[in-house]
Protein backbone atom coordinates (compact mmCIF):
# COMPACT_ATOMS: atom_id res chain seq x y z
CA UNK A 1 0.00 0.00 0.00
CA UNK A 2 1.36 3.38 -0.96
CA UNK A 3 2.22 5.86 1.77
CA UNK A 4 0.23 9.03 1.34
CA UNK A 5 1.22 12.19 3.14
CA UNK A 6 -0.57 15.44 3.23
CA UNK A 7 0.61 18.89 4.23
CA UNK A 8 -1.01 22.27 4.24
CA UNK A 9 0.13 25.77 5.04
CA UNK A 10 -0.37 26.53 8.72
CA UNK A 11 0.03 22.93 9.93
CA UNK A 12 2.01 22.91 13.20
CA UNK A 13 4.88 20.48 13.73
CA UNK A 14 4.77 18.43 16.97
CA UNK A 15 7.17 20.20 19.37
CA UNK A 16 10.43 18.66 20.52
CA UNK A 17 12.03 19.46 23.89
CA UNK A 18 15.66 18.83 24.80
CA UNK A 19 17.14 19.06 28.27
CA UNK A 20 20.73 20.20 27.96
CA UNK A 21 23.42 18.76 30.19
CA UNK A 22 27.17 19.22 30.26
CA UNK A 23 27.48 15.47 29.69
CA UNK A 24 25.49 15.74 26.45
CA UNK A 25 27.62 18.66 25.30
CA UNK A 26 30.79 16.71 26.09
CA UNK A 27 29.54 13.69 24.11
CA UNK A 28 28.71 15.88 21.13
CA UNK A 29 32.15 17.50 21.13
CA UNK A 30 33.93 14.19 21.69
CA UNK A 31 32.06 12.55 18.79
CA UNK A 32 33.50 15.20 16.50
CA UNK A 33 37.03 14.46 17.61
CA UNK A 34 37.46 17.61 19.70
CA UNK A 35 40.43 17.34 22.00
CA UNK A 36 41.34 19.67 24.82
CA UNK A 37 39.30 22.36 26.55
CA UNK A 38 36.90 24.54 24.59
CA UNK A 39 34.17 27.09 25.27
CA UNK A 40 31.75 24.13 25.11
CA UNK A 41 33.45 21.85 27.61
CA UNK A 42 35.53 24.04 29.93
CA UNK A 43 34.29 26.88 32.12
CA UNK A 44 37.59 28.77 32.19
CA UNK A 45 37.88 28.66 28.39
CA UNK A 46 34.28 29.89 28.07
CA UNK A 47 35.06 32.77 30.45
CA UNK A 48 38.23 33.79 28.67
CA UNK A 49 37.00 33.32 25.08
CA UNK A 50 33.34 34.33 25.28
CA UNK A 51 33.16 36.20 28.57
CA UNK A 52 30.26 34.04 29.72
CA UNK A 53 29.68 32.70 33.22
CA UNK A 54 29.12 29.17 31.98
CA UNK A 55 29.96 26.85 29.13
CA UNK A 56 27.63 26.97 26.14
CA UNK A 57 26.34 24.34 23.75
CA UNK A 58 27.54 24.43 20.17
CA UNK A 59 24.99 25.92 17.80
CA UNK A 60 25.35 22.71 15.86
CA UNK A 61 23.54 20.90 18.67
CA UNK A 62 20.52 23.15 18.14
CA UNK A 63 20.90 22.57 14.41
CA UNK A 64 20.75 18.81 15.02
CA UNK A 65 17.64 19.20 17.20
CA UNK A 66 15.92 21.22 14.48
CA UNK A 67 16.80 18.48 12.01
CA UNK A 68 15.25 15.92 14.39
CA UNK A 69 12.08 18.04 14.63
CA UNK A 70 11.73 18.01 10.86
CA UNK A 71 12.78 14.39 10.40
CA UNK A 72 10.09 13.25 12.85
CA UNK A 73 7.50 15.32 11.00
CA UNK A 74 8.38 14.39 7.42
CA UNK A 75 9.75 10.88 8.05
CA UNK A 76 13.38 9.80 7.86
CA UNK A 77 12.85 8.20 4.44
CA UNK A 78 12.31 11.56 2.77
CA UNK A 79 13.89 14.05 5.16
CA UNK A 80 17.29 12.37 5.35
CA UNK A 81 17.50 12.51 1.55
CA UNK A 82 15.99 15.86 0.75
CA UNK A 83 15.73 17.98 3.86
CA UNK A 84 17.52 21.07 5.04
CA UNK A 85 17.55 23.51 7.95
CA UNK A 86 18.89 27.05 8.10
CA UNK A 87 19.12 28.33 11.67
CA UNK A 88 20.27 31.60 13.22
CA UNK A 89 21.60 31.31 16.76
CA UNK A 90 20.20 34.18 18.80
CA UNK A 91 21.09 33.36 22.41
CA UNK A 92 23.45 30.90 24.08
CA UNK A 93 22.10 27.52 25.15
CA UNK A 94 23.69 26.35 28.40
CA UNK A 95 23.82 23.22 30.51
CA UNK A 96 20.60 23.06 32.56
CA UNK A 97 18.47 24.70 29.86
CA UNK A 98 15.36 23.06 28.45
CA UNK A 99 14.89 24.08 24.84
CA UNK A 100 11.69 23.45 22.91
CA UNK A 101 11.72 23.40 19.12
CA UNK A 102 8.53 24.24 17.28
CA UNK A 103 7.60 24.76 13.67
CA UNK A 104 4.81 25.51 11.21
CA UNK A 105 4.32 24.80 7.51
CA UNK A 106 4.66 28.04 5.58
CA UNK A 107 4.58 27.01 1.94
CA UNK A 108 4.41 24.22 -0.62
CA UNK A 109 6.01 24.58 -4.04
CA UNK A 110 6.07 22.15 -6.91
CA UNK A 111 9.50 21.15 -8.17
CA UNK A 112 10.80 18.82 -10.86
CA UNK A 113 10.95 15.82 -8.54
CA UNK A 114 8.22 16.47 -6.00
CA UNK A 115 6.87 19.22 -3.79
CA UNK A 116 9.09 21.25 -1.52
CA UNK A 117 7.41 21.89 1.82
CA UNK A 118 8.75 24.91 3.70
CA UNK A 119 8.54 25.42 7.45
CA UNK A 120 9.53 28.07 9.94
CA UNK A 121 11.39 26.81 13.00
CA UNK A 122 12.15 28.34 16.35
CA UNK A 123 13.71 27.25 19.62
CA UNK A 124 12.66 28.67 22.99
CA UNK A 125 14.26 28.08 26.37
CA UNK A 126 12.55 27.55 29.73
CA UNK A 127 12.51 31.32 30.33
CA UNK A 128 10.59 31.94 27.11
CA UNK A 129 13.60 33.42 25.31
CA UNK A 130 14.06 32.49 21.67
CA UNK A 131 17.49 30.88 21.31
CA UNK A 132 17.35 30.11 17.59
CA UNK A 133 15.09 30.75 14.63
CA UNK A 134 15.09 29.90 10.98
CA UNK A 135 13.59 27.87 8.23
CA UNK A 136 13.65 24.37 6.88
CA UNK A 137 12.43 22.54 3.83
CA UNK A 138 11.81 19.01 2.72
CA UNK A 139 11.45 17.77 -0.82
CA UNK A 140 8.60 15.24 -0.68
CA UNK A 141 8.50 13.09 -3.85
CA UNK A 142 5.27 13.23 -5.87
CA UNK A 143 4.65 9.54 -5.17
CA UNK A 144 3.93 10.32 -1.52
CA UNK A 145 1.17 12.83 -2.27
CA UNK A 146 -2.49 12.01 -2.86
CA UNK A 147 -3.30 11.45 -6.55
CA UNK A 148 -4.40 14.61 -8.33
CA UNK A 149 -8.03 14.79 -9.48
CA UNK B 1 52.54 35.38 12.51
CA UNK B 2 52.69 31.67 11.73
CA UNK B 3 51.56 28.95 14.12
CA UNK B 4 51.46 25.19 13.85
CA UNK B 5 48.20 23.22 13.87
CA UNK B 6 49.10 19.53 13.87
CA UNK B 7 51.29 19.03 10.81
CA UNK B 8 50.18 22.31 9.29
CA UNK B 9 51.65 25.75 9.73
CA UNK B 10 48.82 28.26 9.97
CA UNK B 11 48.74 31.97 9.30
CA UNK B 12 46.95 34.68 11.26
CA UNK B 13 43.60 35.58 9.73
CA UNK B 14 43.57 38.88 7.85
CA UNK B 15 39.83 39.35 7.37
CA UNK B 16 40.27 42.18 4.84
CA UNK B 17 42.57 40.08 2.69
CA UNK B 18 40.54 36.86 2.92
CA UNK B 19 39.30 35.92 -0.55
CA UNK B 20 35.77 34.66 -1.15
CA UNK B 21 36.02 31.38 -3.05
CA UNK B 22 39.31 30.33 -1.46
CA UNK B 23 39.47 26.54 -1.38
CA UNK B 24 40.56 25.11 1.95
CA UNK B 25 42.56 21.94 2.52
CA UNK B 26 40.71 18.71 1.74
CA UNK B 27 39.77 16.77 4.85
CA UNK B 28 39.44 12.99 4.96
CA UNK B 29 38.39 10.74 7.84
CA UNK B 30 36.76 7.40 8.55
CA UNK B 31 33.41 7.64 10.34
CA UNK B 32 33.39 4.97 13.06
CA UNK B 33 30.42 3.40 14.83
CA UNK B 34 31.86 4.82 18.06
CA UNK B 35 31.59 8.35 16.64
CA UNK B 36 27.99 7.69 15.62
CA UNK B 37 27.09 6.28 19.06
CA UNK B 38 28.73 9.20 20.89
CA UNK B 39 26.99 11.70 18.62
CA UNK B 40 23.57 10.10 19.18
CA UNK B 41 24.17 10.09 22.94
CA UNK B 42 25.09 13.77 22.82
CA UNK B 43 22.01 14.81 20.88
CA UNK B 44 19.76 12.38 22.76
CA UNK B 45 18.42 10.90 19.55
CA UNK B 46 19.07 7.22 18.74
CA UNK B 47 18.03 7.81 15.13
CA UNK B 48 20.16 10.89 14.43
CA UNK B 49 21.48 10.22 10.95
CA UNK B 50 24.07 12.93 10.36
CA UNK B 51 26.95 12.58 12.83
CA UNK B 52 28.93 14.56 10.28
CA UNK B 53 27.44 17.66 11.95
CA UNK B 54 29.62 17.35 15.05
CA UNK B 55 32.72 16.92 12.89
CA UNK B 56 32.49 20.66 12.07
CA UNK B 57 33.99 19.83 8.70
CA UNK B 58 33.57 23.30 7.29
CA UNK B 59 35.57 25.09 9.97
CA UNK B 60 38.16 22.37 10.65
CA UNK B 61 39.81 22.87 7.23
CA UNK B 62 39.76 26.62 7.92
CA UNK B 63 41.78 26.03 11.08
CA UNK B 64 44.33 24.03 9.10
CA UNK B 65 45.09 27.24 7.23
CA UNK B 66 44.31 30.08 9.65
CA UNK B 67 44.42 30.91 13.33
CA UNK B 68 42.46 33.76 14.95
CA UNK B 69 40.95 34.88 18.27
CA UNK B 70 38.18 32.29 18.13
CA UNK B 71 34.67 32.42 16.80
CA UNK B 72 31.01 31.95 17.55
CA UNK B 73 28.57 30.15 15.30
CA UNK B 74 26.00 32.74 14.26
CA UNK B 75 24.09 30.80 11.62
CA UNK B 76 24.25 27.35 10.13
CA UNK B 77 22.47 25.70 7.22
CA UNK B 78 22.61 21.95 6.70
CA UNK B 79 21.45 20.01 3.64
CA UNK B 80 20.78 16.26 3.95
CA UNK B 81 21.41 14.08 0.89
CA UNK B 82 22.36 10.61 2.20
CA UNK B 83 23.04 9.48 5.77
CA UNK B 84 26.73 8.55 6.17
CA UNK B 85 27.58 4.87 6.75
CA UNK B 86 29.93 3.90 9.62
CA UNK B 87 33.20 2.41 8.39
CA UNK B 88 33.28 4.46 5.19
CA UNK B 89 35.94 7.06 4.48
CA UNK B 90 34.51 10.54 4.03
CA UNK B 91 36.18 13.27 2.02
CA UNK B 92 35.31 16.90 2.61
CA UNK B 93 35.95 19.86 0.37
CA UNK B 94 35.48 23.20 2.09
CA UNK B 95 35.84 26.77 0.93
CA UNK B 96 35.31 30.38 1.98
CA UNK B 97 31.82 31.05 0.66
CA UNK B 98 31.38 34.64 1.82
CA UNK B 99 32.41 37.29 4.33
CA UNK B 100 30.59 40.35 5.62
CA UNK B 101 30.70 43.03 8.28
CA UNK B 102 27.58 43.89 10.24
CA UNK B 103 27.26 46.39 13.08
CA UNK B 104 31.03 46.58 13.40
CA UNK B 105 31.50 42.83 13.61
CA UNK B 106 33.24 40.60 11.11
CA UNK B 107 31.77 37.35 9.85
CA UNK B 108 33.17 34.55 7.72
CA UNK B 109 30.96 32.09 5.84
CA UNK B 110 32.45 28.67 5.18
CA UNK B 111 30.82 25.92 3.15
CA UNK B 112 31.66 22.24 2.86
CA UNK B 113 30.47 19.21 0.94
CA UNK B 114 31.00 15.65 2.21
CA UNK B 115 31.22 12.63 -0.09
CA UNK B 116 31.92 9.04 0.94
CA UNK B 117 34.35 6.56 -0.63
CA UNK B 118 31.59 5.19 -2.88
CA UNK B 119 30.88 8.62 -4.29
CA UNK B 120 27.64 9.14 -2.33
CA UNK B 121 26.92 12.79 -1.70
CA UNK B 122 26.22 12.99 2.04
CA UNK B 123 25.57 16.56 3.03
CA UNK B 124 26.41 20.20 2.58
CA UNK B 125 26.90 22.68 5.39
CA UNK B 126 27.15 26.47 5.36
CA UNK B 127 28.27 28.24 8.53
CA UNK B 128 28.42 31.93 9.45
CA UNK B 129 31.01 32.58 12.12
CA UNK B 130 31.35 35.76 14.13
CA UNK B 131 35.05 36.41 14.51
CA UNK B 132 34.79 38.43 17.72
CA UNK B 133 33.71 35.76 20.23
CA UNK B 134 33.90 38.10 23.24
CA UNK B 135 30.78 39.84 21.87
CA UNK B 136 28.75 36.95 23.30
CA UNK B 137 29.77 37.72 26.88
CA UNK B 138 29.11 41.44 26.40
CA UNK B 139 25.49 40.69 25.58
CA UNK B 140 24.81 37.53 27.59
CA UNK B 141 26.84 36.81 30.71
Amino acid sequence: MAIVRSYKVGDPLPPLTKHMTQEAINCFEKSGGAKGPSQFTDLETARSTLGTASTVASGRMSLTFAIELLRRYFGADVYNRGGMVDLRFLRPVRPGDSVTFTGKVTGIAREADGNRVSVEVSATNQKGDVTAAGTGTCLVPSGYWPAEE
Amino acid sequence: MAQTQGEHQTKRLDWEALEIGEKLLTLSYVLTQEMVDEFRKGVMDPEAAFPTISQKVDVRPYHLVYHDDGSVNARCAFYCYNPPIPGKRITVQAWIADKYARRGKNYIVTAAVSVDEDGRLLDRVVTHELKQPAEVGKKWQ
